[in-house]
């Protein structure tokens, strides 16, 4: 890193803390000056009861286990979702059969948000893990679908006319060609996807769930904890950032050859 | 029996009567026209013509990547009826694979038809060096300018070994001191490494300076106008007397096409 890439850092870094610390003093201000303080806590008790939690159980668990509940249930409803995406995208792209058959099913489906198969989830499945899983998957795989939909549909006909006259064949195509230059498409809805999972996940907590994140914000709905609410939010937020941010580090690892400069 | 088939012809490109229509009835468009071309080994043939003439239509008829309407294109003896890699191909816009490296481009074609790693890093890193890319193996093409893009273009069309080498307006997007450059190091690689090239272009000096054989076009629908035979001694000068000679030739010979 050069002195002045190392002088932008810090002084980003610096900007961050001076904007975060001004919206708590607005808060505290607001919080304690004026009569918002009868309906809204105060930042510091929020952070109290935030690291309290982190050991203290609220409910069953601790924060923590509320917050591995929540992230197992993604897990499984994203990394379904993305397989099942991945896979029919590429078949839809590369197959116009498959295409003309999936697509008019498809985007009936489409526009219906995740959290509308609730109530049919639990008529289906019950309250158990299934209707989460099946809620997260709703709310999840139709990006990634459509994403790897138009990577491998879009794929440049020279490229592949490249490949042939170096005399790969059609599966060396599909291995060496379609699917790498699908791997920036799956990643853009990898990413969505995963946000929309996360909130899918949240969703289903808030109306069947005795654990997790979700479960943390409506219980403190229910007994009047503005704090509890607040600590779930700040987790929520947090946990929303670190998924994101990890995803945009593998697509920087995956997608490398798409970055100009060093 | 292919070999003596080979050597009574003695060429490696014969093009018999071919012509190309694109689409149907009353919207159809014809754009090559009756060309019968033959191209020997090793000789360096330059297809000139004003632009959209048909000339990478021609190209891409060779290249297997278009089917003729009428006629058949011969390499080796063997009609061409799909791409394949007895054929290389160097394209205006590069068309190298964003997600290899210089090295993995380079190799593509050894790998895909599975030759040993070792083996084919070997092979490749030869040509590498023979562009002039040594050090670069490991960048990948958007790193590159666009001179070294269509080396690597051109060290992956080589490296696969092909009986001919099609190029089409290589230098096309390059800007004039580059394609200079370019036009010196394709004179030096063909005069390392002998190979039988096709090359597409419309700008004149390019065809003199690298040309044994130019073949002349006319206007779409293309066909062949004049050939002529360049003799001029290697490495040529852009301003020798015979060069401009040659040059004004085929210039008022356009200019009467035109006309």
């Amino acid at each position: 890193m050069s002195k002045q890439q190392v002088r932008d850092k810090v002084s980003t870094i610096l900007f961050a803390m001076l904007s975060v610390c001004l919206l708590l003093l607005v808060w505290q201000l607001a919080v304690s000056g004026t009569t918002l303080g009868k309906m809204f806590p105060k930042p510091i008790p929020v952070f109290q009861k935030f690291v309290e939690s982190l050991t203290v159980p609220i409910g069953q668990y601790t924060l923590v286990q509320h917050a591995v509940f929540s992230l197992y249930r993604v897990f499984v409803g994203f990394v379904s979702g993305a397989v099942v995406g991945v896979i029919l995208g590429i078949a839809m792209g590369r197959i116009p059969v498959i295409d003309a058959i999936v697509k008019p099913i498809f985007n009936l489906i489409r526009p219906i948000p995740g959290v509308a198969w609730i109530p049919m989830a639990i008529l289906w499945f019950g309250i158990g893990e299934t209707t989460k899983y099946f809620i997260i998957f709703m709310g999840g795989f139709a990006n990634v679908l459509l994403n790897t939909y138009a990577g491998a549909r879009d794929v440049d006909k020279q490229l592949i006319g490249a490949a042939q006259m170096l005399g790969a064949n059609r599966r060396q195509i599909f291995v060496h060609i379609v699917l790498p230059a699908s791997v920036p498409y799956i990643f853009a809805g990898l990413q969505v996807s995963l946000s929309t999972s996360w909130m899918a996940v949240l969703a289903a907590e808030m109306v069947c769930a005795q654990e997790g994140v979700g479960y943390l914000i409506t219980g403190g709905m229910n007994s009047g904890n503005t704090t509890q609410i607040l600590v779930g939010m700040l987790a929520i937020g947090l946990i929303g950032l670190i998924l994101a941010t990890l995803m945009r580090y593998a697509e920087k690892r995956l997608c490398s050859w798409k970055i100009r400069g060093n | 029996m292919e070999n003596t088939r080979k050597l009574e012809n003695d060429c490696v490109v014969r093009c018999d009567h071919i012509g190309k229509i694109f689409g149907e009835f009353e919207t159809s468009h014809e754009v090559v026209k009756d060309i019968n071309l033959n191209i020997k080994e090793n000789e360096f043939v330059v297809i000139f013509g004003p632009g959209q003439c048909g000339k990478t239509t021609l190209l891409n008829l060779m290249a297997g990547l278009e089917q003729t309407t009428s006629g058949e294109v011969n390499v080796n003896g063997k009609p061409v009826t799909a791409p394949g890699p007895e054929r290389g191909m160097v394209y205006q816009t590069t068309a190298l694979f964003p997600w290899l490296t210089v090295m993995g481009n380079v190799e593509f074609g050894l790998k895909m038809a599975g030759v040993k790693k070792s083996k084919r890093r070997e092979r490749a890193q030869y040509y590498i060096d023979l562009v002039g890319l040594k050090g670069f193996e490991k960048s990948y093409p958007v790193k590159l300018s666009g001179g070294m893009c269509q080396r690597v273009g051109i060290a992956r069309a080589y490296c696969n070994d092909p009986s001919v080498i099609l190029m089409d307006e290589p230098f096309g997007h390059l800007d004039a001191q580059t394609r200079y450059l370019m036009e010196e190091e394709i004179e030096r690689i063909c005069s390392t490494e002998k190979r039988t090239v096709v090359f597409v272009t419309n700008n004149i000096e390019e065809a003199i300076y690298l040309a044994d054989r130019i073949i002349l076009l006319t206007n779409c629908p293309a066909t062949v106008k004049k050939e002529y035979v360049v003799d001029l001694p290697r490495p040529r000068s852009y301003v020798s007397p015979e060069f401009l000679e040659l040059r004004e030739l085929i210039t008022s010979e356009m200019d009467e096409m035109d006309l």
